[in-house]
């Protein structure tokens, strides 16, 4: 039996509370947040305590094996420092840090302290995308010569409105289209180059936009597009091969959508789509990761991987910043952006 | 009023026949093409005089040209036709490099006759509807764009750099650029690009993203790569996002399709929408009846060309090329 703290109670928290909720060997032994009202209506169908802060959750609490941190990114380094410090295996969102130092200095303490840590990198878990990989290895559409990806919707909503806040959340970039950087990294290796635009430091209210090419040291070149400034929430991608051609759109292939005729709650008349799955990639997501911490085996994607895709977003930010490409150099210093 | 076409190398000739054709009034008066066999056929299957060089074209009876030769012949069949007083419509890539593209605008001013470039996406009926949208104000103010003109790789000389100057980034950056160009009123003055050799076995580039910044502030990509595959169901796109203060538009150009499932040929999309092809002849036969200015300037040709170049540029420098 697993013995998870779940740190906060917002977008995230709930989600994996509600797929540990389905896990017959995980025990959700309480949700921290600072909203204590957010968080009791996420703890009460697990019958799970409700903390205002780690203090009170910690002295508290007997027994814990496991934190699983979904509080707002420039948060995460200092709650891995306290349960690594303590011997807490961790499940940390992604991204795993607000800056490449802070990433970095995570990932050494977790190690140093001998902890487990996993970022939640979920795309990886989306039967959707693993299957264009798996194809693309299996030789479907040859060797693969040019990417498109595209996620986003409308601006996020959070605790404090501290998506809003580049120095937060890092922006469209960092939070969002990240997890198309380890997508694509996942399937075409390291990254050469990075070049990009966006609205990032024009002063828009509530929207943002971003363009980033990346070329990856397999030759591929990989066209990321970013979006806080459309409707809804879809994703798409598009790979080309020397052989075949890949694509999926989130908004067109709809398994289920439902429309009711009652208005209320905002819903009326508007159309509700849902990919109803037995497994959420969530829950598989966080159920693979207990795995392997019952086997002690590597992850599908590592702490290191998380490391990776930050330093793409990083690039991506500063070719924004300074209109030139950026050559991916692990020994190279970044400037914090 | 009397048409010549100078070859039929691109196979845009043959819609642009077909177009003169339905117009009244407008007779496809003769083909001149250095290969005899496609030249003579041709000029059958349209029912029009077949002349082998360009010149005995030119001193036939004709008010104007369409030239639709290899891009590098380009400045010589527009030099050549301007020089015998004929008004021109030139497919684009009007040329394969600025001193060409400049010797061609300013060879047909000297001789006061009509270069339009044949950038035949400003009509499509969907581009014209979000040109409307634009200038109505529906999006507030242009923030960024993304474009793709995607198709299958050509083939024959479009993939020998001796006559088509480039591959994929010559062939298919032009019109989306010059529609970004017109949308906006604004000029691309920075690009970058990733170009490269990634599908084809010959040495030409494929596969490219280039990324544009133009004198208003706006950025925007284009994906020009010909890697529309076999079995794909259509040759190509072209779409394009617009994103704005107030709101967005995404067309897709050729999107008007109804989906064909056979045996034969797999799934293939079907265009039933309005012919974009159609629309640039009669813009241009009525640009030639009124000799008027060509919406299409020779000049629009140039600027498009400049940012192919440019692309090219930036990809072996790896870095933005500056061209305002
Ligand atoms: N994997 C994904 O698809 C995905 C999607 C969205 C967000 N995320 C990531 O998950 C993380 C959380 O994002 P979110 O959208 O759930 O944020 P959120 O704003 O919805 O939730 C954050 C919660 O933290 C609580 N909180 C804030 N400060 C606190 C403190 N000091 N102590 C205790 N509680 C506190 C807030 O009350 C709020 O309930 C971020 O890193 C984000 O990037 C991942």
């Amino acid at each position: 039996m697993h013995h998870v703290l779940i740190l906060g109670a917002g977008t995230m928290g709930k989600v994996h509370a509600a797929a540990y909720a389905e896990m017959d060997d995980v025990q959700v032994v309480g949700i921290v947040d600072s909203d204590y009202e957010k968080a009791a209506k996420v703890a009460s169908p697990l019958g799970a305590p409700v903390f205002a802060s780690v203090d009170e959750a910690l002295s508290t609490l007997d027994y814990l094996n496991i934190v699983d941190i979904c509080l707002p990114t420039f948060m995460h380094k200092e709650m891995v420092f306290r349960f690594a410090e303590i011997g807490i295996d961790i499940i940390c969102e992604k991204p795993i840090a607000r800056t490449l130092e802070d990433a970095r200095g995570i990932i050494d303490f977790c190690r140093e302290k001998n902890v487990k840590l996993f970022v939640a990198h979920v795309v990886r878990f989306f039967p959707e995308y693993e299957l264009a990989k798996k194809r693309i290895e299996e030789g479907a559409i040859g060797k693969p010569a040019v990417a498109r990806t595209f996620r986003g919707g409308i601006f996020p909503t959070g605790w404090n409105d501290w998506y809003a806040d580049f120095s937060y959340s890092g922006g469209l970039i960092l939070d969002m289209i990240i997890h198309d950087f380890d997508y694509l990294r996942w399937m075409f290796g390291e990254v050469e180059r990075v070049y990009a635009k966006s609205l990032l430091g024009r002063n828009l209210l509530r929207l943002d936009y971003a363009l980033v090419t990346l070329r990856f040291k397999s030759g591929v070149i990989a066209h990321v597009e970013g979006s806080w400034a459309h409707e809804g929430f879809t994703t798409r991608y598009e790979i080309a091969g020397q052989k075949g051609i890949i694509d999926y759109d989130s908004a067109k292939e709809m398994p289920l959508v439902m429309k009711s005729k009652k208005a209320g709650k905002g819903a009326g008349g508007v159309a509700v789509p849902e990919s109803p799955l037995k497994k959420t990639p969530y829950y598989l997501e966080l159920e693979h990761f207990l795995l392997c911490i019952e086997r002690d085996e590597e992850p599908k994607v590592t702490a290191e991987d998380a490391y990776k895709a930050v330093e793409i977003a990083i690039a991506a930010l500063e070719s924004i910043q300074s209109g030139k490409p950026v050559t991916l150099n692990s020994e190279k210093v970044h400037p914090r952006v | 009023m009397k048409i010549g076409i100078i070859s039929f190398a691109h196979m845009h000739a043959y819609s642009y026949a077909r177009s003169i054709q339905r117009i009244d009034g407008v007779e496809l008066a003769g083909i001149a093409d250095d290969n005899v066999t496609r030249g003579t056929k041709m000029a059958d299957t349209f029912q029009t005089d077949y002349y082998r060089d360009v010149d005995s074209l030119l001193s036939a009876e004709i008010e104007a040209v369409i030239v639709t030769s290899e891009n590098v012949h380009h400045v010589d069949h527009v030099t050549a036709a301007a020089e015998a007083g004929k008004h021109i419509l030139c497919e684009k890539p009007l040329a394969t490099n600025t001193v060409d593209a400049k010797k061609m605008v300013a060879v047909c001013k000297e001789n006061g006759v009509i270069l339009q470039t044949a950038f035949p996406v400003r009509f499509n009926t969907s581009i014209i509807r979000a040109k409307e949208l634009v200038e109505a104000g529906k999006l507030g103010r242009i923030l960024a764009m993304k474009g793709t003109n995607r198709g299958t790789n050509p083939g024959g000389w479009f993939i020998d750099p001796k006559k088509s100057g480039g591959g994929a980034v010559m062939d298919h950056t032009v019109h989306v650029v010059d529609v970004m160009r017109w949308l906006m009123k604004a000029e691309v003055n920075e690009v970058y690009a990733e170009v490269d050799q990634l599908i084809t076995e010959e040495k030409i580039d494929d596969c490219g993203i280039l990324t544009l910044e133009f004198t208003n502030g706006v950025f925007a990509t284009l994906d020009c790569s010909w890697n529309r595959n076999k079995t794909y169901p259509t040759w190509g796109d072209v779409t394009l996002e617009i994103i704005g203060t107030d709101g967005m538009v995404s067309i897709d150009a050729f999107a008007q399709k109804v989906n064909v499932y056979s045996d034969d040929k797999g799934l293939a999309w079907d265009f039933w929408g309005d012919d974009m092809d159609f629309g640039l002849i009669q813009d241009f036969v009525t640009t030639v009846l009124n000799k008027r200015e060509p919406s299409i300037t020779g000049e629009d040709g140039m600027r498009a060309v400049e940012v192919a170049i440019a692309a090219y540029e930036s990809a072996s420098r790896k870095k933005p090329i500056y061209i305002g």
